[in-house]
């Protein structure tokens, strides 16, 4: 939001944002977060764990950072960039990491993936080439209540490898 | 949340809409604490001024004796800045302890200061880095000692309105060192936090600043330990003693995160720690 007022229309404020790519208009409540807000508009992908910014379930990419949507207030996201699940990729066309997750077996309930898929997506485009440990402080913020940890670690090495093959190509 | 969420874009015209703002109003930094306490329902204001991209409040910037961090700035892009890894030591180091990845993407130090947790792993390595905050209101600025900021648990001396613009770390050439201990290794708040700065040369401390986090109702700057250690040399004799005295300085309480007792032996075996790794 930049030097700009937002106005108010019955109690909702239309806030542009661009979601996935499209730059689109939401209509959100002054009190709404941002994760609700991309929840009610459609992107179901992003979770809703705890709402307290614990679990980073509601992980969104926002101007360039993974952020927890939970703890965002929609009308701050105004004029941002946002990156969901929906994002990445499609059930013809998986991303990397989504298919590496997959053949991991990093999936089990699947409530934590979008968050954990995002975060490692932002740690793959910023280090192609990641260190375990590297990856497990990528991940931290990302709880599972599923696995060990052991897969989805396991799935962004497999995947940061097969895009590094993928460039080479 | 409160029905109203200002955005000024500039410190000029913050000064300017504050008068025609809802009365009971906060500032809003990163959101982390303000936000959370909110869904709770422990926060009750009619609004929130959202000072996130204030220009004024989002740069790092060096002078010839210090450094300033901007109350905005990211803590993951403090993570990432040269100066501050090179001038402030003990605060890179407490940077990794500090929440998680996203939430660093989201929080600052200016609301770690505000929010006034004892707990906070920012501010304590900041207290500890010798740091001034330096305050606004309007016209008015005012500067600080960190530590002074602090009058008890979420208590400071903040006047109504004033702001937070940002740090002030003497450039001094140091070593430094944050050793946290929480639930888990990372992403957990602490249970007792120490933070040291060291002046070393020739296996001696010339200079040593101590602050700990969650053993006291603030932030608490170590006075008597930090006097104490200035002159001694780095050895583990020296470890111990300081051990014994960090324990006699601290207040801890027994609360859902931990106990009284605990918490003040772990304050010694964390400042030997840290003492130790200075040494090495």
């Amino acid at each position: 939001m930049k030097n700009e007022i937002l106005e108010t229309k019955d109690g909702l404020f239309t806030v542009t944002v661009t979601v996935n790519g499209g730059k689109t208009t939401l209509s959100v409540r002054n009190s709404e977060s941002l994760l609700d807000a991309l929840r009610r508009h459609g992107w179901k992908g992003t979770k809703k764990g705890c709402d307290t910014g614990d679990c980073g379930s509601c992980t969104v990419i926002l101007n360039g950072r993974p952020v927890l949507g939970c703890l965002t207030p929609a009308v701050t996201a105004h004029n941002g960039e946002i990156t969901t699940i929906e994002g990445l990729g499609s059930v013809h066309e998986p991303h990397p990491l989504q298919e590496a997750f997959v053949e991991a077996g990093a999936v089990q309930c699947g409530f934590c993936i979008p968050g954990m898929i995002l975060s490692s997506k932002h740690l793959l485009d910023n280090n192609p080439k990641p260190t375990e440990a590297e990856i497990r402080r990528a991940l931290d913020g990302n709880l599972c209540r599923c696995t060990g940890y052991v897969k989805q670690v396991e799935a962004v090495k497999n995947a940061a490898a097969k895009m590094a093959r993928g460039r080479k190509k | 949340m409160p029905e109203f969420i200002a955005k000024p874009a500039s410190l000029k015209e913050l000064w300017k809409q504050l008068p025609s703002l809802p009365s009971s109003r906060r500032y809003l930094a990163g959101g982390t604490d303000l936000v959370t306490a909110d869904n709770a329902g422990a926060d009750h204001s009619g609004c929130w001024i959202d000072i996130g991209d204030l220009p004024e409040l989002r740069a790092v910037k060096e002078t010839a004796s210090s450094l300033f961090i901007g109350s905005a700035v990211k803590i993951s892009e403090l993570e990432r800045s040269a100066p501050v890894r090179k001038w402030c030591p003990v605060l890179s180091a407490a940077i990794p302890h500090f929440a998680s990845p996203s939430l660093r993407n989201m929080a600052t130090l200016g609301g770690n200061a505000a929010n006034a947790s004892p707990c906070a792993d920012g501010v304590c390595a900041l207290v500890a880095e010798d740091a001034s905050v330096l305050l606004a209101l309007k016209d008015a600025r005012r500067r600080l000692p960190l530590k002074d900021l602090f009058t008890g648990p979420k208590r400071t001396a903040l006047k109504r309105d004033e702001l937070i613009l940002g740090f002030e770390v003497p450039k001094r050439p140091h070593a430094g060192a944050y050793f946290k201990l929480g639930p888990r290794a990372r992403f957990g708040i602490s249970k007792a936090a120490v933070a040291l700065a060291a002046e070393i040369s020739g296996g001696r401390v010339k200079r040593a600043a101590v602050a700990l986090g969650s053993v006291a109702p603030v932030p608490l700057y170590a006075a008597r330990t930090s006097a104490w250690l200035a002159g001694r040399e780095l050895s583990p004799e020296t470890a111990a003693e300081a051990a014994e005295l960090i324990k006699s300085e601290v207040s801890p309480i027994t609360d859902a995160r931990s106990e009284a007792a605990y918490r003040r032996e772990m304050c010694g075996v964390l400042l030997s720690r840290a003492l130790e790794s200075a040494a090495a």
